[in-house]
């Protein structure tokens, strides 16, 4: 963990020449014993002091809390929050960078001014070159207030993850290797449905839409229906990653991906099938994200990995690489 | 409130302002030296009035006339420093002054601006290198102040650019909320503590000086005490509050007051023109031993004075007081090194010495201020040496009248009580006037004494010089000063209002003797209003300026150590209850105590909340304990031999080890989805991760 006192000092360019003109400065005047040069110095050194002495205090007191995007894909723009928390009774915080460090990502976001007790948001933007888990590790705070001599920066840890489901492309024509049943399917169960699933006496109470009229005619007594259940179209993404690595890996996960957000966008139940590991079949929101997620963190692997299982009774749309 | 925000400047215009004004005041603390010469001094305020009306249309034109103009400046000024023409400091403040105005015109990047800063700063150096004037002081506490506003502002303005781009950052640029009185306020408050670190950093910084290359002040601009008297002039004469003289004297004169009724004697003038007079001419000789004086039967009154003259009215001349001058002593100002300066001397008794520079010269003068009474000079006879032949001519075209009177005054007298008599007549019979006559008098004398019957301190003493010559008594006519003010300081100045003109006569086995004829109440400067006390303010401003700052050397550095060591001393002993007081050993207690509990009550204050300060957001116990559970997990992983790569996320380890599932579960849930974990559900899960991982091998995997 990183402690708190830990601070990073850098010169800026002006910095470098304003401390190099300080020297010369005092080179020259002890050289000369020019009092009034004396006195320049004395301007220069002080500046440089107050100007640490006010940098600390724009850095001090002040928390930062790292706000991630619900959802990032790679090659779309992904929003990170920064919010800044001025801690200090009464002293505000000036000119305020706070950018991410040592992490996966790059980004920054300036304060001009945050008042003492009060918090402020900045946002920066970034767009994720890649899928998978990007790392974040620490926030830094920098300052180069009050002069822009120097600038001292706060390293604070921050530890956060963000998985970047694949990249969005068209979906190729893929045939399905298995092919289920168009549309959607009846079950061997009772529910909602349009075909039959038996016939029996009809029960008092019951909604007089569900008489088969038909046979209550032949038997003579009221007959009711219950219908076959009926379940929604199943496709079963399958890809099998072993042996591909790099770009044809990245093109078939992407396929995938849109694959899984065609079908499920489509009504289907879409269950996921890779190398080692399986996703089960379901719609919705909830399975879209489960299912690009398994793709965002999906990795080369090699041929000792069990092949993929393909849903049964399911289209299997199959990625190839 | 609202009124403040119309009237604030927007960022922009109030960085630009401040940079111009950081620019404008590093070149005052040049021209305030004095040297920069007529045509530098003028292009800067000029090329600044351009650059204010013309604004952002002079950026980027005329480059090449800019390069060519500024790399012949750059040869011009190096040959003449190299042929000995001009100084290098000079040289270099010219050069720098034309950058500045050149950045001035070029203003737009960060870069210019810094730069325009950098060479703002370089130009007062040379302004401390060519200037020691107080004025320099006040230019270098403006640019303390706006410089502090201008690095401020130029930091704000590019770091908002650089934070938002340019078109995100236009909208606060132009705001007039950012540059309030509030925050120019706030930045003066901070130049004020950088103004105060400068001065201890001045005090304290060891004067250890190599002293290898000091620059040699200007040369003299020569004014004041002239060879020469012209009576024929016409007009008012204007009392100048102008300080010539500052002057210490041991002991202080009795009853300390508030002026002091001293001549000041400068040169004595033989030689009568026609019109007034003029000195003798004669030549100058090294003066190792003044003259002793003939003993006239009294002990010897010493009266020493420590005389500061101001470079621009000594014109060479050491003034003395009244008395006879006994030795003359040179001083570096404001220091008790001795000078380098030699005193010389001519026929008339008149001391000089060679002015090297155009910087004050203090020298300490000790003088037998006893001078002889009227029986002392009664009987001397009338035999002059032929050396005082000079002091007895007399006019030609002397008026009858003038002679008349003379006789009438001071005929068949001993020459002692002859001179006493003139003195008295004309004191008290003519008036004293500053109206000098109009149109040019032929016999201004005569004119004086029987026409006007007024007139100024010259006519006065050149009247009683020609009325003692017609009586065969030698006198001349002599110039100086007269009075002395007290100022707040603690010494006495001497100005040029008091300019004033009186008589020596010569009587044997006595010497010169001083007679003044003017009327006591008119002599010396009678200018007591707000100019003269200003003056009198600003001169005892220069005066602490120079001992504290410019004259600042190691050995005042060294009895400032001494005297804090003192201070500290004496308040530490009365702390111990060795001295002082016993009220203020209580008040010393007292404070100290309560200084104590400040100190204490702050860092109570300032520890209080550190807890939850300064670590980046806080964690929730759960967190932390989730964050402690995974930390564990991994080093037992590790320990089972197992590779766990740095940076290796929860989910992979557990997808890469399923026997971590559960830890990686438990700590994702508890880390970042807010679920709770207790100590003993952390415990549970570590305690069935190291039982998995007993049944497992590392190479197998679990």
């Amino acid at each position: 963990m990183t402690p708190a006192w830990k601070r990073r000092l850098a010169f800026t360019r002006m910095g470098r020449w304003y401390t190099g003109l300080t020297v010369a400065i005092g080179l020259a005047a002890t050289n000369t014993g020019n009092n009034l040069l004396f006195l320049v110095l004395g301007l220069l050194l002080s500046s440089i002091i107050v100007s640490g002495l006010l940098s600390e205090q724009s850095l001090k007191g002040v928390s930062v809390e790292r706000r991630l995007p619900s959802v990032a894909t790679a090659g779309q723009p992904a929003l990170v929050g920064l919010l800044a928390r001025n801690g200090k009774r009464r002293a505000p915080s000036f000119s305020l960078e706070v950018r991410e460090a040592r992490g996966d990502v790059a980004g920054h976001g300036f304060l001009v001014l945050l008042p003492a007790r009060q918090s402020a948001e900045v946002a920066y933007r970034f767009v994720p070159q890649r899928r998978g888990v990007h790392r974040f590790r620490q926030i830094e705070l920098a300052t180069r207030a009050p002069f822009g001599f120097f600038e001292k920066s706060r390293p604070m840890d921050a530890e956060a993850e963000l998985v970047v489901f694949p990249r969005e492309v068209a979906p190729a024509p893929v045939e399905a290797r298995a092919p289920g049943r168009e549309g959607d399917r009846p079950e061997d169960r009772a529910g909602i449905g349009l075909e039959v699933h038996l016939l029996r006496d009809h029960r008092p109470g019951e909604d007089a839409r569900s008489i088969h009229w038909r046979s209550s005619a032949r038997a003579g007594r009221l007959i009711g229906i219950d219908r076959e259940q009926e379940r929604r179209k199943r496709v079963c993404v399958l890809l099998d990653q072993r042996g591909l690595r790099g770009e044809p890996l990245e093109r078939a996960v992407e396929q995938a991906a849109a694959l899984v957000v065609r079908e499920i966008d489509s009504g289907a139940e879409v269950s996921l099938a890779l190398a080692g590991q399986s996703l089960a079949a379901g719609a919705g929101d909830g399975q879209r994200h489960a299912a690009l997620r398994m793709l965002a963190l999906v990795e080369a692997c090699g041929g000792d990995e069990a092949p993929p299982e393909p849903e049964a009774g399911a289209s299997v749309l199959e990625v190839r690489g | 409130m609202r009124a403040a925000a119309i009237r604030a400047p927007t960022l922009l215009q109030a960085q630009r302002w401040a940079g111009t004004a950081t620019a404008a005041l590093a070149f005052a603390s040049c021209a305030v030296s004095g040297e920069l010469g007529p045509a530098m001094l003028a292009l800067f305020p000029l090329a600044l009035i351009i650059s204010l009306v013309g604004g952002d249309k002079l950026r980027g034109r005329w480059q090449w006339a800019w390069s060519t103009l500024l790399g012949g400046a750059l040869l011009v000024f190096a040959v003449q420093v190299f042929a000995g023409h001009v100084d290098i400091v000079l040289a270099a403040a010219w050069f720098v002054e034309l950058l500045c105005i050149h950045r001035l015109w070029q203003r737009g990047t960060e870069r210019d601006e810094l730069l325009l800063l950098l060479l703002s700063l370089l130009l007062l150096c040379a302004g401390a290198a060519l200037a020691a004037e107080l004025t320099f002081g006040f230019a270098f506490l403006g640019f303390a102040v706006t410089g502090t506003w201008a690095l401020a502002l130029t930091h704000l303005r590019f770091a908002i650019e650089a934070g938002r781009g340019e078109a995100g950052s236009a909208a606060l640029l132009n705001s007039r909320r950012i540059a309030t009185p509030a925050l120019l306020g706030g930045l003066a408050l901070l130049s004020t503590l950088a103004i105060a670190g400068a001065a201890l950093v001045f005090f304290s910084f060891p004067r250890v000086t190599i002293g290898g290359w000091r620059r040699a002040s200007r040369p003299s601009p020569v004014a004041g005490l002239g060879d020469r008297v012209d009576l024929a002039q016409h007009g008012t004469i204007e009392d100048d509050p102008r300080v010539v003289l500052r002057v210490r004297l041991d002991p202080p004169p009795r009853g300390d007051p508030e002026s002091l009724a001293m001549h000041w004697r400068a040169r004595a003038l033989s030689h009568w023109t026609g019109q007034g007079w003029r000195s003798d001419g004669g030549g100058i000789i090294p003066a190792r031993r003044l003259p002793t004086r003939t003993h006239h039967g009294h002990p010897p009154s010493l009266l020493t004075a420590d005389v500061e003259v101001v470079g621009a009215f000594s014109d060479g001349v050491v003034l003395t007081p009244q008395g006879w001058p006994l030795s003359v002593e040179f001083r570096r100002p404001g220091s008790a090194r001795a000078g380098s300066q030699r005193l010389y001397r001519n026929a008339s008794g008149d001391l000089f010495y060679q002015p090297v520079d155009g910087n004050d010269l203090r020298y300490v003068v000790v003088v037998d201020g006893v001078e002889p009474d009227l029986p002392a000079m009664r009987g001397r006879g009338r035999r002059y040496p032929p050396w005082l032949a000079p002091d007895l001519e007399v006019p030609q075209a002397l008026n009858p009248r003038v002679r008349a009177l003379a006789q009438r005054l001071g005929g068949g007298k001993d020459p002692a009580d002859a001179a006493a008599a003139i003195e008295h007549w004309l004191a008290t019979a003519l008036r004293y006037t500053r109206e000098l006559p109009e149109g040019e008098s032929r016999d201004p004398i005569a004119d004086f004494l029987f026409v006007r019957r007024a007139g100024h301190c010259e006519l006065f003493s050149s009247a009683m010089v020609v009325m003692l010559r017609s009586l065969g008594i030698p006198a001349r006519n002599v110039t100086g000063y007269f009075g002395g003010r007290r100022t707040d300081a603690g010494y006495y100045v001497v100005r040029a209002g008091d300019a004033h003109s009186w008589v020596e006569a010569w009587f044997p086995e006595v010497g010169f003797v001083r007679f003044d004829p003017t009327p006591a109440s008119a002599r010396g400067s009678r200018q007591e209003g707000l100019w003269a006390r200003a003056v009198l303010l600003w001169d005892g401003l220069q005066q602490r300026w120079r001992t504290f700052v410019v004259d600042y050397d190691l050995l005042s550095q060294a009895q400032a150590i001494r005297r804090a060591g003192q201070i500290l001393n004496q308040a530490g002993r009365r702390l111990a209850g060795t001295g002082g007081s016993g009220r203020l050993r209580t008040a010393a207690v007292a404070m100290a105590a309560a200084l104590a509990a400040a100190a204490l009550l702050a860092g109570v204050r300032r520890l209080r909340p550190r807890a939850g300060r300064g670590r980046g957001p806080a964690l929730s116990p759960d967190q932390c304990r989730a964050l402690r559970l995974w930390r564990a997990a991994r080093g037992r992983l590790r320990r089972a031999g197992f590779q766990v790569p740095p940076g290796t996320t929860a989910r992979d380890l557990a997808r890469r080890f399923p026997a971590v599932g559960e830890t990686a579960d438990a700590y994702a849930a508890a880390r970042w989805g807010g679920a709770a974990l207790t100590p003993r559900q952390a415990r549970a899960a570590l305690r069935r991760l190291d039982e998995t991982l007993k049944r497992v091998a590392p190479d197998g995997g679990p």
